[in-house]
């Protein structure tokens, strides 16, 4: 069967279909209002119950037992004693009481190891804490940073007599620098964020719009108005798939474009002031490379999820088969999310991740131009391959009149496995 | 040729509960220029199956047709220009307005004058001007009615396929249906009308062709069904075909 497109048709089908998608709610929500405010909104409430609950956690007092501190170190145990986090105890049963949650720390302080060259004001000590209760974990974090800082002052003052620095002193020091500059660690920070819901973006921007126009021009009988229009029916799909393609990229963009500029705010909670000292920019060269894998994307899961619900006569038929695919689309970007994963060639070669993954580069401003091409090429086959099985399709008229119990499957099963061919066009 | 010419046009198709169905078994007959050309059967007689192939919603199986010397099969994009098809089936877009379920038709199917002009006219005509910019979901049965008519001939097409086009309407909305498939007969239009009804088609038709189990058992006007069945009404005359048939 040729093919002829006329763009004249496919314009009017077009505008037609994005004039009734912008008066229907349901899109409007899903694919406009859902991308601008629910992530960046959603991101922000849970950040902010993060810092709440972890503010909750701080309240409480970590009750410590110090034992056998040194006379000449009399001045830690003031320190422990003015920090109104940490409530100081005596028990005669330490280890027991730590077992039972009666206190969270037991420190013991020792002289140093016999034959140690170490002065007499020399100490060493054992924590003993219960790494099974958060409590006491908090309470290791806060002894460890109250100790630490009274030991370097203590370096620092052994140093001194003995007229060294206190690096000199030690015979293992770390000093640590971070080199990442605020728009670095910006970019770091947005680059595990934005690809995963760039994706859920499109497929949910695209889940409504295609179901809406297959199954639920079905449902609404205007399925066969359509049909009975002055126009090859090649022409009815293209419009019906470009504008899911459309709502689908302005889903993901839409949103990429609210989690940028909101992220400073959303952060806040959870960087407390930090956020601030963050650049959260993406380079411009970024810009066009997000803008094409993010347009390929939409045309891919649009014609994916398109094929799915042509078979199905209602939108609830068409719901239970997108939704399979809907949940395949994404569920790769979770394990991307796995630390240290860096962009191959063989990452390149797999449909959606090799977005997320050029999407993730992109913000941070690394672009590896080979990978970008085989991601660009892999997702264009993948358009191609899913048009020309809608060709394919168009020709059997069950695809006119909906049919096999919505199921595109059994469709596959019984009219091309099966071998019942009648009804081809 | 005729504007509606079929011959021999028959359609199988496979149901899940029932198998094999032939639904049409390789009709013939013709529509006469300007003349409204009735399709009287029961239900599941074979008319609407027999309306969608010569609408080209569904392929043939079997046969041929050609509306106005397109044929159905292989020029079927000619054939949906040449013709306006309303049945129940052919619900309205819910989300446009009248005024723009009437342009867009008008476009989409080609019409050669000022779209404007036309949706103006047809505004106009079926008395839609107070709601016309009231989206189509909003619209009662009856105004939905009249847009649907309206967008059927929003292109102006010299064939009309009306597939029972009265079923669910109230008697006076069912009365202005059959007054406005007059009016087109009289522009000069070539209609083609379904019913099983058969006071509607003893009033409405010129001629008649009686359907039953996707066969058409007799088709003639009213007086040559009169005479060769000897029968008045047309009930009686329809039931002597069909017994005659069993």
């Amino acid at each position: 069967m040729a093919i002829t497109f006329r763009w004249a048709d496919i314009r009017l089908l077009y505008l037609r279909e994005l004039r009734s998608a912008l008066r229907e709610r349901n899109i409007v929500v899903n694919g406009i209002l859902v991308p601008i405010f629910l992530y960046p909104l959603m991101l922000w409430l849970i950040y902010t119950g993060i810092t709440f609950v972890s503010g909750q956690t701080e309240g409480f007092a970590s009750r410590m037992v110090l034992a056998g501190v040194p006379q000449e170190h009399s001045a830690a145990l003031e320190e422990f004693k003015r920090d109104s986090r940490i409530e100081l105890k005596t028990s005669s049963d330490p280890a027991n009481d730590l077992r039972n949650g009666n206190i969270d720390l037991l420190a013991e302080f020792f002289p140093p190891e016999p034959g140690a060259p170490a002065a007499d004001s020399d100490f060493r000590i054992q924590v003993t804490f219960d790494r099974s209760k958060d409590r006491s974990s908090i309470a290791r974090d806060r002894f460890e940073e109250l100790i630490g800082r009274y030991r370097d002052r203590y370096i620092e003052r052994r140093a001194g007599t003995l007229g060294v620095s206190a690096a000199q002193l030690q015979l293992f020091w770390i000093e640590t620098r971070n080199v990442a500059t605020s728009r670095q660690m910006g970019g770091f920070i947005l680059g595990l964020m934005l690809p995963l819901f760039l994706i859920i973006m499109v497929a949910m921007g695209c889940m409504f719009p295609a179901i809406d126009c297959t199954a639920g021009e079905r449902e609404k009988s205007t399925w066969e108005t359509t049909m009975t229009i002055a126009t090859p029916r090649a022409n009815v799909v293209a419009a019906k798939y470009l504008y899911v393609a459309t709502m689908a990229s302005l889903a993901g963009i839409l949103n990429l474009a609210a989690m940028l500029l909101s992220m400073k705010s959303v952060m806040a909670p959870l960087l407390r002031g930090r956020a601030e000292s963050l650049s959260f920019q993406i380079p411009l060269l970024s810009i066009p490379v997000i803008l094409a894998v993010t347009v390929l994307l939409a045309l891919f899961v649009a014609s994916g999820m398109m094929i799915l619900a042509s078979f199905a006569r209602t939108f609830k038929e068409g719901q239970s088969m997108v939704s399979p695919f809907y949940i395949a689309v994404f569920l790769p970007i979770l394990f991307l999310q796995a630390p240290g994963i860096e962009f191959t060639a063989g990452l390149a070669l797999i449909p959606v991740v090799n977005v997320a993954m050029v999407a993730r580069e992109a913000i941070a401003g690394t672009f590896h131009w080979p990978l970008i091409g085989i991601t660009l090429a892999v997702e264009a086959l993948c358009v191609l391959l899913a048009l020309r099985a809608a060709v394919a399709i168009l020709r059997y008229e069950d695809f006119l009149v909906g049919s096999y119990g919505g199921s595109f499957g059994r469709f596959l099963r019984e009219r091309l496995l099966g071998g019942r061919r009648r009804g081809r066009q | 040729m005729e504007p509606v010419f079929v011959r021999g046009l028959a359609k199988t198709f496979y149901d899940e509960a029932r198998g094999e169905v032939k639904a049409v078994q390789g009709i013939d007959f013709e529509c006469r220029a300007g003349e409204i050309f009735g399709l009287l059967g029961a239900n599941g007689a074979g008319k609407t199956t027999t309306l969608r192939m010569l609408s080209t919603v569904l392929m043939p199986t079997g046969g041929s047709a050609a509306i106005l010397g397109h044929d159905i099969s292989t020029d079927p994009t000619a054939v949906r220009k040449c013709l306006g098809f309303y049945s129940a089936s052919t619900a309205l877009y819910p989300r446009l307005t009248a005024r723009e379920t009437i342009e867009f038709f008008a476009r989409i199917n080609q019409y050669p004058g000022d779209v404007k002009q036309r949706v103006d006219f047809l505004v106009e005509r079926f008395g839609i001007s107070h709601y016309a910019s009231a989206r189509v979901d909003r619209l009662s049965s009856g105004m939905k009615q009249k847009v649907s008519i309206a967008r059927t001939v929003a292109h102006d097409p010299p064939i009309l396929i009306f597939d029972e086009p009265t079923v669910g309407l109230d008697v006076l909305n069912a009365l202005d249906m059959q007054e406005v498939i007059r009016e087109f007969r009289a522009q000069g239009k070539t209609i083609l009308f379904s019913t099983h009804i058969m006071s509607e088609a003893e009033r409405l038709c010129d001629r008649i062709a009686i359907i039953h189990s996707g066969r058409i058992l007799a088709c003639d006007d009213l007086e040559g069904l009169r005479r060769a069945t000897g029968e008045r009404y047309l009930e009686d005359i329809f039931v002597h075909f069909v017994r005659g048939q069993g």
